[in-house]
C-alpha cells in the first residue's frame, strides 16, 4: 500500500535556481526524485527564473501546479517564489537533502555558492548543531566557478581534472581576491591545470575539515550543495582528514548534490502536507 | 473607493516622509494652526486635537537618515533613536513643528528632551510623566494635571481654550481610529495573508503624521478591502512581536520576519496608536478624567508601565493565546533598557508556561537581515516540523 503525492522543491540561490519534482510516500517513506532542473540566474530577475523553471518542470511532466502538486516548498531566497505553499530555511532543507542521499548520515556539509556549512543532524534529519565559514568567498563555490572560468574549464570538469593531479600547489591567500591572483601566478609558473585545481580543492577542503573538527562531526558525512558534486573536492577532504588522523570519518557525495536544498524542501513540504491534513482531521473530529 | 495598492503606497510615503509634508501643509492651510510633535511610546493625541492643534509622531530617522551630527550627542552605548531624532532636528526637518512632547519611557528620552530645551528646538518642550500609581484618585489626578500642562502650552500658541464638547468630539474620533485598527488586527488574526505586517505597519504609522479624520477615512477603506477574501494563504507559523515599541525596526526587517516563515499576528511596533484597549468614554462632563481613567484601567502592557498587580508577562501570554500564536519573537532595539530589562521577565515566565520564543536585537538603521532571517527561519521550521519538541537553540 502506498500513499503518494507530488511535491515540488525550489532552491533560489545566489547563482542558480534549482527545481525538483518528487513523489512523497507517507507510508513507506519511499520518496522518489522524479525530475530536476537547474537554471543559472545570470542577469535576469530571479522571480522570473523561478516561475519559468517551475513551469517547465510541470509542463514536462504534464502536471498542473494547483491540481496536482500537494506542496510547493521554497528554500534559499524564498521571497522570489510567488506561488509557494510554504518556505523552509536553507539549513533545514540541506540537512534533509543530505539524509535523502545518505539515509544514515549524521553530518551534512552544505557547500554552496557563498559559504560552507557543517550541520549535525539526528536520525530524522532535524538540525541539532552547525558551524559555518565566515563571509570570505575563498571558501565558496563561487570561488571555484571563477577559477574554472580563468582556466577555461567547464564547472563539471573541475572534479575529474583534480583527480589527475600529481603535485598540487595550494594557493596561499586567505582572501578570494588574493587567491585568484595566486592562481594567475601559478598559471604563469607553468603549473599544470590538474595541479592548480587540486590545490584549490585542498584549500577549501582545509576549511571544511576545520569546521568538521569544531563541530565534532560524526560519520557518515554527506557532502551536498553545488560543490558536493565535485569528486575532486571529496578526494581532497578525504586526504586532509587522513592527514589530520581522522581516518574514521566516512564521506559521501552524490551527482545530484546540487539539488539537496530543493529535495529537502520538497520532502519537508510532503511531511508538512500530511501534518496539516492531520490537524484538519482533528479539528473536524 | 481607492485601490488597496494605491492606499498602501500613499501610507508608505506618508510614514517615511521625514519632512512631515502633510502636517506642514495642514498647518499652512489656516493661520494660527499649531503642530505638536510627540515621541514614542504613547501620548493622548485627543487633547492636542481638541485644542485645535495636530499631533505629529516622531519615530526617528530609520534606515533613511544617515547619522552624522546626532552621534555627537550620545555615547556609543545608547540606543539609536535619539541620535536620529537629533539629526532630523538639526537638519531642520522639524522646523515647522511648534512644540515637542517627550513621554516618559527611559532616561535617554528624558535627556533628549533636555537637549531639545538646551538647543531651543521648538516653542515648548514638555517631558511628560505618566503615572505609575494606578489609583484614579492619585495617579489619575496627577495624569490630568500633566495633560492640563500640555494644553496650557498649546493655548499660549493659539489661544484656544479647550471645551468639553471639543474634547468629547476628539475622543470619539480617536475611539473610531482605534476601533478600525483593531478590526485590521482581528482580520489578520485569522487571515494574515490579506494584508502583510509591513502593510499594516505603514497604514498605522501613516496615521501619526496626518489629521485623524484623514486617517480614519484611510482605515475605513482598508477595512473594506480586507473584508474580501484577498491574497493567497501560505504555510507559516503565527508569531507575536514584542519589544520594538520605541525605536522602530526598518521596514525591510519588518518584512524579513514574515518572509522567513512567520505571520506576525500581533506586535508592539506602533504601540501608542493601540495603547488604549476599547473606547474612552466620550459622553462625560470630565473628558480629561475619562482619558486618565482609560490609561489607568484600559491601557496595553508596556515596558514603561510598572503595574505589579497586572504582570506584563501574563498579559503578553494572553495576547499569544487570544491570537492563536505559535510563539513570540522578542525584538529589542540595541541598548534599549526598558525592553532588554523586561526580556528576562518574559522569558522566565514563558519557559514555565511553555510558550516558545526567540530574541534578537536590532538598530533602526540596519539593513542587513541575513542573521535575523536565519534565526527566524530556524524558529519557524522548528515549530512547523517539530511542534511538540523544544526549540533547539543553535
Amino acid at each position: 500500500m502506498t500513499d503518494s503525492i507530488y511535491t515540488m522543491g525550489i532552491d533560489v540561490g545566489g547563482s542558480y535556481v534549482k527545481v525538483v519534482l518528487m513523489s512523497y510516500d507517507n507510508i513507506n517513506e519511499d520518496h522518489k526524485l522524479l525530475d530536476k532542473q537547474t537554471e543559472k540566474i545570470r542577469k535576469r530577475d530571479p522571480k522570473d527564473v523561478a516561475s519559468e523553471t517551475i513551469a517547465e518542470v510541470l509542463k514536462r511532466n504534464n502536471l498542473n501546479l494547483k491540481k496536482d502538486i500537494a506542496y510547493l516548498a521554497s528554500t534559499g531566497e524564498g521571497e522570489m517564489v510567488e506561488k509557494k505553499t510554504g518556505h523552509f530555511y536553507s539549513m533545514t532543507t540541506h540537512a534533509r537533502g543530505g539524509k535523502f542521499f545518505t539515509p544514515d548520515a549524521k553530518t551534512v556539509v552544505d557547500m554552496g555558492g557563498l559559504y560552507v556549512r557543517a550541520i549535525k543532524i539526528d536520525h530524522r534529519g532535524k538540525v541539532m548543531d552547525y558551524k559555518m565559514t565566515g563571509q570570505c568567498a575563498s571558501g565558496s563555490g563561487q570561488f571555484i566557478e571563477n577559477i574554472s572560468r580563468y582556466l577555461g574549464l567547464a564547472i563539471e570538469e573541475v572534479g575529474p581534472m583534480s583527480l589527475k593531479a600529481d603535485n598540487p600547489e595550494v594557493p596561499s591567500g586567505i582572501c578570494a581576491v588574493l587567491a585568484e591572483t595566486d592562481v594567475i601566478n601559478l598559471v604563469s609558473k607553468g603549473l599544470s591545470t590538474p595541479n592548480i585545481v587540486k590545490g584549490i580543492n585542498l584549500s577549501i577542503a582545509a576549511r571544511v575539515v576545520k569546521l568538521l573538527g569544531s563541530l565534532k562531526a560524526e560519520s557518515p558525512i554527506a557532502l551536498v550543495g553545488g560543490m558536493g558534486m565535485n569528486i575532486g573536492m571529496l578526494q581532497a577532504i578525504e586526504e586532509l582528514s587522513k592527514e589530520k588522523k581522522k581516518e574514521d570519518l566516512v564521506f559521501t557525495s552524490h551527482p545530484d548534490a546540487i539539488y539537496s536544498g530543493a529535495i529537502g524542501a520538497a520532502l519537508w513540504g510532503g511531511f508538512r502536507y500530511y501534518k496539516l491534513k492531520e490537524k484538519e482531521a482533528a479539528v473536524v473530529a | 473607493m481607492k485601490e488597496l495598492k494605491e492606499i498602501l503606497q500613499e501610507c508608505k510615503e506618508l510614514s517615511f516622509d521625514l519632512n512631515f509634508t502633510r502636517a506642514k501643509n495642514w498647518k499652512e492651510e489656516k493661520e494660527g494652526r499649531v503642530l505638536v510633535g510627540y515621541m514614542p511610546i504613547y501620548f493622548p493625541r485627543e487633547i492636542i486635537h481638541a485644542a485645535g492643534a495636530m499631533p505629529v509622531g516622531i519615530f526617528g530617522g530609520g534606515d533613511i537618515k544617515q547619522i552624522i551630527k546626532g552621534d555627537a550627542y550620545y555615547q556609543s552605548y545608547i540606543c539609536h533613536i535619539p541620535r536620529s531624532i537629533m539629526e532630523i532636528a538639526l537638519d531642520k526637518h522639524l522646523d515647522h513643528i511648534d512644540g515637542f512632547i517627550f513621554p516618559s519611557i527611559c532616561d535617554v528620552i528624558r535627556n533628549l528632551s533636555g537637549i531639545f530645551k538646551q538647543q531651543k528646538i521648538g516653542k515648548f518642550v514638555k517631558y511628560m510623566d505618566f503615572p505609575q500609581n494606578f489609583l484614579p484618585e492619585i495617579g489619575g489626578v496627577f495624569y490630568q494635571q500633566e495633560m492640563q500642562h500640555v494644553l496650557k502650552y498649546i493655548k499660549e500658541l493659539n489661544g484656544v481654550e479647550v471645551t468639553i464638547e471639543a474634547l468629547n468630539h476628539s475622543i470619539e474620533l480617536y475611539n473610531r481610529n482605534r476601533q478600525l485598527i483593531d478590526f485590521i488586527y482581528r482580520i489578520r488574526q485569522d487571515y494574515p495573508w490579506r494584508l502583510s505586517i509591513e502593510e499594516v505597519y505603514c497604514v498605522v504609522r501613516a496615521g501619526t503624521v496626518i489629521p485623524v479624520e484623514e486617517h480614519n477615512a484611510i482605515l475605513e477603506q482598508v477595512c473594506e478591502h480586507i473584508k474580501e477574501d484577498i491574497g493567497v494563504p501560505q504555510d507559516k507559523i503565527k508569531v507575536v512581536i514584542s519589544g520594538a515599541f520605541c525605536e522602530q525596526p526598518a521596514l525591510g526587517l519588518i518584512r524579513a520576519i514574515e518572509e522567513a516563515g512567520c505571520y506576525v499576528v500581533d506586535d508592539d511596533y506602533m504601540l501608542g496608536s493601540r495603547m488604549i484597549l476599547g473606547d474612552v468614554d466620550a459622553t462625560t462632563d470630565h473628558p480629561l478624567e475619562s482619558i486618565a481613567i482609560s490609561y489607568i484601567k484600559q491601557s496595553q502592557y508596556s515596558s514603561s508601565i510598572y503595574d505589579v498587580h497586572n504582570p506584563k508577562e501574563n498579559r503578553l501570554a494572553k495576547i499569544v493565546k487570544d491570537r492563536g500564536a505559535d510563539g513570540v519573537i522578542f525584538a529589542a532595539a540595541s541598548f534599549c533598557d526598558p525592553s532588554l530589562l523586561d526580556a528576562p521577565i518574559f522569558q522566565n515566565a514563558f519557559d514555565k508556561m511553555g510558550i516558545r520564543y526567540i530574541s534578537f536585537q536590532f538598530s533602526e538603521n540596519i539593513n542587513q537581515y541575513k542573521v535575523i532571517k536565519e534565526q527566524v527561519g530556524t524558529f519557524s521550521d522548528s515549530i512547523k516540523l517539530w511542534e511538540n519538541e523544544e526549540v533547539v537553540s543553535i
